[in-house]
């Protein structure tokens, strides 16, 4: 009995069973012994009247397709099958044989499905989706690496009372109510009064300071004039850790919640650093102070040892890339205005373009610069040499702060990518319609743009053209071709295909072979629908049903991008850690058992929507 | 001597208690059943010492094995109280780890074996080492009842000599070392975990894992009978 309970206790999805259940289970578990190469349960046979959990040994899973029987899957301690055809009560779909000698614990049914009607995390475990249980797979870390980010509600972090005025407060009298209630933000009640909705504004200490004392402002000044409005709200049962990137995202120290679309009370940046008094997310505040080299170096170093921390805290690497998107602009925000400041005001608007894993917001480590400059046509003389200046000032910064030059020269100090916005439009023209291989390596930089800084709307400018690309089918053919040219690193058997050749032996790309490959369809599903987003999740999310992406599949690669990417920054981070310079290439053999299940489920996942693209596609062409 | 050849002609007792007349009366499994067709019931006990005649039973463990799967959820496992004039003894102790306050309050021999009798009826039962477990058991049913446990019975110990002297045979070893019949060495030879040793439940788990791994060993020529498995292993007709 205890034997039983303590194997079970190690092994998802029982061990999150609380340990009664886990007792019942002991308790009720038939043991079954299988001689190699035993038939346990058989394709198309009886359907599974148990749950078997693998004690000892191992199994192999077998199809048969058109006369053919295939090996798909080997499964070894600790393991379960049976599960599908229990839950559907249909036949089996695989035959299962014991690999070599093999000892089960058989869960009856009746127990099986208490338990999944019981507790839904286990329910989750044995979805029949692929989504689902890669869903499931970064839940769990969540719960387990950091529960104060990952578990608590933002409602919960509320203290201060909330204090509302009414918008012809006058500022002194404001203050007071401040005072009284020891609050560091009032709500201010816009119409329709009465009722603090989404639209109401804000007004914090740092305003009162900034916006009052600082500016000199009479005390009898309306509160209305010095409010933010509308506030930056969020959703009262997000999580902490949402909340926490939305306060960065749009640098506010205060966030009302609202519930059911009423303002509920507010928290601040100190009630988060009560919870969690090392956490290093508030780090855009920092560049205020920064003055010298060292201190931006130093903001960087921090931004570094932020993804560490957050990695740790289970944190999904896509909010990963937003947190430091969210850094890192900060970051070159400042260095442009330190230029402007020394090169004085620009000629002319302009705007600072990041491309590639920047501009898609999913730079989690340091990586090379990728940027380029648009400026207004027609631009007043000199122009050109002042953009010159700007850009070798803000690059040259930049590689300071410890991002690399672009060994391809993509940056705004070549004058082939800092050019007038009619240039820009050609560019973007000529490659749509003459896709020859180096448009197409373009288009993968150029068409993830996002604008940081400036006051031209690159936007409005090029989207629109990227966009009409869509109806090129031509482009369209070439662009998915260029998507397939990686194939997910999985065969047929559902095993691993490996490097094997010399020192890269047994190894796996996960950024060319893992990454890339969805960014790749994303960007082409966003195309096809008309998605003007460069985030590869949001592509995948507002283009599916709008494109040949079905909803099922953009799920599916969704948590398989955030699954591949957790691999491979939790690898790169391990390397960092050990002093190397990070990589993407994979030691298979020192994943774990559970990641190497999971790399196979996401690379499943990937390989199915490439298959499905090259029949949609080749079919357009021949049309 | 004698005495014990002629207790099996003897006639029964009058009197006996319901279940053990139930027991005695079950038929036989037909030894031309698949083994798997065969509910078995595995036993292991603890004891004072190993004589059954001087020493006496302090627990018993059964699991049962029905369509070739143990059931945990058909185990038995009960504590007895020795009789005055057997008290535990500190050498025993170290073994089984039962302190004489663990059995002081336990129920009667009486009252435990028609309880395992009712289990064991109809059933195959499968021990490893029958001089003990059997023994014992004997012993306990000729002085409660003057009868005679009933077989068949199927002791893991002598089918593990089977095989090992099968392997002999066909590796044509020269070693005479003796085989190793411990349970927990066999059942780690065979791969298998090995639950804490010498608590009655857990041995009687660990023989029943042993048991069913040796029957796969005959199932590389074909399914066997209980006919084969009691001419490699039986212990008790």
């Amino acid at each position: 009995m205890e034997e039983i309970v303590r194997f079970l206790l190690e092994h998802p999805p029982f061990s999150q069973l609380p340990l009664l259940q886990i007792q019942r289970i002991a308790s009720a578990v038939q043991i079954e012994y299988f001689g190699q190469g035993a038939h346990i349960l058989t394709q198309g046979g009886k359907p599974a009247s148990f749950l078997y959990l693998i004690r000892r040994g191992s199994v192999d899973l077998l199809q048969e397709r058109n006369g053919v029987v295939e090996l798909t899957d080997t499964l070894s301690e600790g393991e379960c099958f049976g599960y599908v055809s229990l839950i559907r009560g249909k036949p089996p779909i695989s035959t299962v044989r014991a690999h070599e000698a093999t000892l089960c614990y058989l869960i009856p049914a009746a127990l099986f499905h208490q338990l999944r009607r019981d507790y839904p995390s286990f329910a989750q475990f044995f979805a029949r989706s692929i989504t689902d249980r890669l869903e499931h797979a970064l839940q769990q870390r969540h719960a387990t690496a950091a529960p104060e980010l990952f578990q608590t509600r933002l409602r919960d972090l509320i203290t201060e009372p909330l204090v509302t005025v009414s918008p012809d407060t006058p500022v002194r009298e404001a203050a007071r109510r401040m005072r009284e209630a020891q609050a560091s933000a009032l709500i201010v009640d816009l119409p329709p009064y009465g009722v603090l909705d989404a639209g109401s504004g804000i007004v914090t200490d740092r305003d009162l300071r900034n916006r009052v004392v600082a500016e000199g402002l009479d005390y009898n000044t309306p509160i209305a004039q010095v409010m933010s409005a509308p506030a930056i709200t969020a959703p009262a049962d997000c999580l902490v850790f949402e909340g926490l990137l939305k306060m960065i995202e749009h640098g506010v120290h205060h966030l009302p919640l609202s519930d059911g679309g009423q303002i509920i009370g507010v928290v601040s940046y100190r009630d988060f650093l009560r919870l969690q008094s090392h956490n290093p997310l508030l780090m855009p505040q920092r560049l205020v102070r920064a003055h010298s080299d060292a201190d931006l170096r130093a903001y960087t170093e921090q931004v570094t040892a932020t993804v560490g921390g957050l990695l740790d805290a289970g944190a999904r690497v896509s909010d990963i890339g937003r947190a430091v998107a969210a850094a890192h602009d900060a970051l070159l925000v400042h260095i442009i205005r330190d230029a402007e400041a020394a090169l004085g005001p620009p000629p002319c608007p302009y705007a600072w373009l990041v491309l590639g894993s920047e501009g898609r917001y999913e730079q989690t480590l340091r990586t090379d610069q990728d940027n380029a400059l648009i400026y207004a046509d027609n631009a007043p003389e000199g122009a050109e040499a002042y953009f010159e200046a700007l850009a070798e000032r803000v690059v040259e910064q930049l590689v300071r702060c410890g991002f690399p030059r672009c060994p391809g020269n993509v940056m705004a100090t070549n004058p082939q990518w800092r050019q007038p916005r009619s240039v820009w439009q050609n560019y973007f023209r000529q490659w749509i319609s003459v896709p020859s291989e180096e448009a197409l390596l373009q288009t993968a930089i150029f068409f993830d743009l996002r604008p940081v800084y400036g006051t031209l709307d690159t936007e409005a400018s090029l989207r629109p053209i990227i966009l009409r690309a869509r109806e090129n089918r031509i482009f369209l053919g070439r662009l998915a071709r260029a998507a397939l040219r990686q194939t997910a690193p999985i065969n047929f058997f559902r095993q691993l295909v490996l490097e094997r050749r010399g020192d890269q032996r047994g190894v796996i790309d996960l950024k060319y072979r893992g990454t890339a490959m969805i960014v790749d369809l994303a960007r082409l599903f966003a195309l096809e629908a008309g998605v003007p987003d460069t985030n590869t999740i949001t592509r995948l999310r507002k283009s599916a049903n709008h494109s040949s992406l079905s909803e099922t599949s953009a799920e599916e690669l969704i948590a398989a991008f955030e699954l591949i990417g957790l691999l491979r920054l939790r690898w790169q981070y391990q390397q960092l850690r050990q002093g190397l310079e990070p990589g993407n290439q994979v030691e298979v053999d020192k994943l774990t058992p559970l990641e190497r299940r999971e790399l196979k489920e996401a690379l499943r996942a990937v390989a199915v929507a490439q298959r499905a693209v090259a029949v949609t596609f080749q079919t357009s062409l021949i049309a | 001597m004698m005495g014990a050849a002629m207790f099996l002609f003897r006639r029964r007792p009058a009197n006996l208690p319901e279940p053990v007349v139930q027991y005695l009366d079950a038929p036989r499994p037909d030894p031309a059943l698949l083994w798997r067709d065969v509910p078995y019931s595995v036993m292991d006990v603890e004891t004072t010492g190993l004589n059954p005649r001087r020493d006496a039973l302090l627990a018993i463990g059964l699991v049962d094995i029905d369509e070739g799967r143990i059931r945990m959820d058909r185990r038995w496992y009960s504590l007895v109280r020795p009789p005055d004039d057997a008290p535990v003894n500190p050498e025993a102790i170290r073994i089984h780890g039962l302190l004489p306050q663990d059995v002081e309050h336990a129920p009667p021999l009486d009252d435990v074996i028609p309880v395992m009798l009712q289990r064991l009826t109809g059933r195959v039962l499968v021990v490893h080492v029958a001089d003990v477990d059997i023994g014992f058991l004997r012993q306990a049913m000729r002085r409660l009842y003057g009868v005679e446990p009933r077989g068949p019975a199927i002791d893991t110990a002598r089918l593990a000599w089977h095989f090992q002297r099968h392997q002999h045979l066909i590796e044509g070893s020269g070693s005479d070392q003796e085989p190793a019949l411990q349970l927990r060495a066999l059942a780690e030879s065979v791969g298998l975990p090995v639950y804490p040793e010498h608590n009655a439940f857990n041995d009687a788990l660990t023989t029943a894992q042993l048991f069913l791994a040796q029957v796969s060993m005959f199932e590389a020529h074909g399914t066997p009978r209980l006919r084969d498995l009691l001419r490699a292993g039986g212990c008790l007709r």
